[in-house]
């Protein structure tokens, strides 16, 4: 391959004759101080909070505390080779990261700079990185589902478009696993998913894109990433930039999943910055207004009006504790801000319960109106037989004798259990999930040992695709459990059973 | 404060602050007595020479240790017949006050209120070459009438700039020289080459 140097020479001509100078005004201040991310400028009288401002070694940074003397610069780079007395310049805009159809598919930094090496992304729509939320007027109620693709979650805490459903636990208890699942399952459905690792390791956020890559899901995917590594100020505003990408898309009337995983580092972030800008801690340490750090973030994600194209920004955000303790700081204000939350507790998942979700303290407040009708008819009482089921089982292990009608009950809940655990990466389409909750909750389950309950779902799931496919696509379809598709899943039911021998794994 | 003087370019906010505070008062006195370009003249010698030169009595003004009745009578014995009774009661207060060490940002906070009181702003101007007399005042003509205040020149030469000028009032930055100008130029060739390159590759290249 040849380059053409005469073209090159024209193109950058054609460049160099467009060029319009225009003599550069400017507002400008002097680094008094710099350190940890943040620098302390003399100057720049005209400022205004949140404007962009650039230092000569071409790093951007954000006016974060306007004092009387001062201002306070958090500095969104490099900040090592910044020095005292360097000409700080504002910019007078806001902070703004590159938006729509360029950015997805991409590894980007809360600048939307790449970093998967693809080159720049090719593409003049930005939008602001801090604005406020849609108002009350411009939203409608969550109506639709937003499959995860997990039993456990669409069955008995269901995520309609709109919702913003907390996942919380301990650490090492399969928070991103469940996001990951859930992104997996918006493959064709055209909802475009963003996942924002914030203070992660970076072989841990190189992991979950091979994930992601290998199941095809990198087409309508877009990852943020702001590590453990990376300065304090870029993990801050990381949530920001990846709802400002999401937001592009929900105001086009398209619909988004945004994954933050996770808050909780994110407000670590922030309380570094705030603590080394002075200002006042509170509980914990953290700065009084830590709580609107996360609820004008969360308060993004929405479901538009009809007027305004219907879009919406579903939001998983995902916030780890320590030891159980959900009554933290950081998780109380998370848990009351979104509309629901997934708890997964380390006892389950040792236990090899895996989702690891705690039914009886998992809510999600708004996803039932959500929930297809199918849906609601075979996981109804789900819940509370499941919680139902635990304080049985915890009265059961004293060895007292039960009478049968108690003995069936256990059964049927450990069978319940048995079936609601699910494998990674493998999420399930609402028809699937319909079908195996009916034979679940609907006492077909009851002769089967539990240790085969898993092989069995599978196997009949595998039976119904190969020979009965058209079950599936009707019940997508109508979305109902109408008398006719019972009696049909009745019979699928029976013919499987006749000719299969569950098996138990030795 | 520190009895050993701070490293010079250590800009010290809350000095400044002060400065500015005590500077008002000193303005507003002496401006009221029609005293107050020879107070601020006298105020500024002070710093300049007797304490630019004389470490030891900066270091004494600014010591805790001395006593500010001490400090009064070295007021008195140095300076109580050749300077403005104003200026000398000034540095009786701050004495009093412990302020004295901060004479510097008085003086220099004082210079600016009065500049701004009197309509006057300082102009820093940068340029390649130094400036011709024709040039400065020119560049002083058209400055005063673009900000509508009287303007006061402060000068330099910076052969980086390459060309054209670039001039500072207050924090705003005017900056028409060639070498930002070049910096400008270059970006956007490279920005727009860019562009160029990745829409339509095949275009710079030929054959195989």
């Amino acid at each position: 391959m040849k380059f053409n140097s005469d073209e090159i020479a024209s193109v950058l001509q054609a460049e160099i004759e467009q060029f319009d100078s225009k003599i550069d005004v400017r507002e400008v201040g002097t680094v008094l101080e710099v350190g940890d991310g943040i620098a302390r400028v003399y100057g720049l009288s005209g400022v205004m909070a949140g404007e962009m401002v650039q230092f000569p070694n071409g790093a951007t940074g954000l006016a974060f505390n306007l004092e009387e003397n001062s201002v306070g610069v958090i500095i969104l780079g490099d900040f090592l080779t910044i020095q005292e007395g360097d000409e700080v310049k504002a910019l007078g805009t806001l902070l703004s990261v590159p938006v729509g159809d360029a950015v997805v598919g991409r590894v980007l930094d809360p600048l939307g700079n790449p970093l998967d090496g693809k080159g720049p992304v090719q593409t003049t729509q930005t939008r602001p990185v801090e604005i406020i939320a849609t108002g009350v007027a411009e939203r409608q109620p969550v109506h639709e589902p937003m499959q995860t693709g997990i039993k456990a979650i669409d069955a008995m805490t269901p995520v309609g478009r709109g919702q913003r459903e907390l996942i919380i636990g301990d650490r090492k208890t399969g928070k991103t696993a469940i996001a990951i699942d859930a992104i997996l399952n918006q493959k064709h459905t055209g909802v475009k998913c963003f996942y924002i690792a914030i203070g992660q390791k970076d072989s841990a956020v190189a992991s979950i894109i091979e994930v992601l890559t290998r199941h095809g899901a990198m087409e309508y995917t877009t990852v943020i990433a702001a590590g453990a590594s990376a300065p304090a100020p870029l993990q801050y505003i990381a949530p920001y930039a990846g709802t400002a990408m999401a937001e592009h898309f929900m105001y086009e009337g398209g619909h988004a999943l945004v994954v933050y995983d996770d808050l909780s580092k994110q407000a670590t972030a922030y309380r570094q910055m705030s603590l080394l800008m002075r200002r006042p801690p509170g509980r914990e340490a953290y700065p009084g207004d830590v709580f609107y750090c996360h609820s004008r973030l969360l308060e993004r994600s929405a479901k538009l009006s009809k007027e305004l194209g219907g879009g919406s920004i579903t939001s998983l955000p995902i916030i780890e504790t320590l030891e159980g303790e959900v009554s933290a700081y950081i998780p109380t204000n998370v848990i009351s801000i979104t509309d629901g939350q997934i708890y997964l507790q380390p006892d389950l998942f040792f236990s090899g319960i895996r989702p690891a979700m705690n039914a009886g303290i998992s809510v999600s407040r708004v996803g039932g109106a959500a929930q297809i009708k199918a849906m609601k008819k075979v996981a109804g009482g789900l819940r509370l037989d499941l919680a139902a089921f635990r304080a049985l089982e915890a009265f059961a292990q004293l060895g007292t004798d039960l009478d049968p009608a108690t003995q069936a009950q256990l059964d049927r809940g450990y069978r319940m259990v048995e079936l609601l655990k699910q494998p990674q990466y493998q999420p399930l389409s609402a028809a699937e999930q319909v079908v195996s909750l009916f034979a679940g909750t609907r006492g077909h389950l009851d002769d089967v040992p539990i240790k085969a309950v898993s092989q069995w779902e599978k196997d009949f799931l595998q039976f119904i695709r190969d020979k009965h496919s058209t079950l599936f696509t009707d019940i997508t379809e109508k979305g109902d459990l109408t008398d006719e598709i019972t009696k049909r899943i009745l019979d699928v039911i029976k013919q499987f059973k006749s000719g299969y021998k569950p098996v138990v794994p030795v | 404060m520190a009895e050993n003087a701070q490293h010079a370019n250590v800009l010290d906010i809350g000095a400044e602050q002060l400065g500015k505070i005590y500077a008002r008062a000193l303005l507003g006195a002496s401006l009221r007595e029609n005293t107050a370009e020879q107070v601020l003249d006298q105020l500024r010698d002070i710093v300049t020479d007797a304490l630019a030169v004389n470490p030891k009595l900066a270091a004494a003004f600014e010591s805790p240790r001395v006593s500010s009745e001490e400090k009064s009578r070295v007021i008195d014995r140095l300076f109580g017949n050749s300077v403005n009774p104003i200026l000398l009661r000034l540095m009786k207060v701050m004495a009093g006050r412990g302020r004295l060490g901060y004479l510097g940002a008085v003086s220099r906070a004082a210079d600016l209120l009065h500049d701004e009181v009197a309509g006057r702003v300082v102009a820093e101007v940068s340029t390649a070459t130094p400036l011709t007399d024709d040039l400065r005042n020119e560049v002083a003509q058209r400055l005063s009438q673009s900000l509508g205040k009287q303007v006061r020149l402060k000068e330099s030469v910076d052969a980086s700039l390459v060309g054209g000028m670039v001039i500072r009032v207050g924090d705003t930055v005017y900056d028409s020289s060639v070498a930002s100008r070049i910096e400008k130029m270059g970006r956007a060739a490279r920005d727009g080459f860019a562009r160029q390159l990745l829409q339509q590759s095949d275009r710079f290249t030929s054959g195989v």
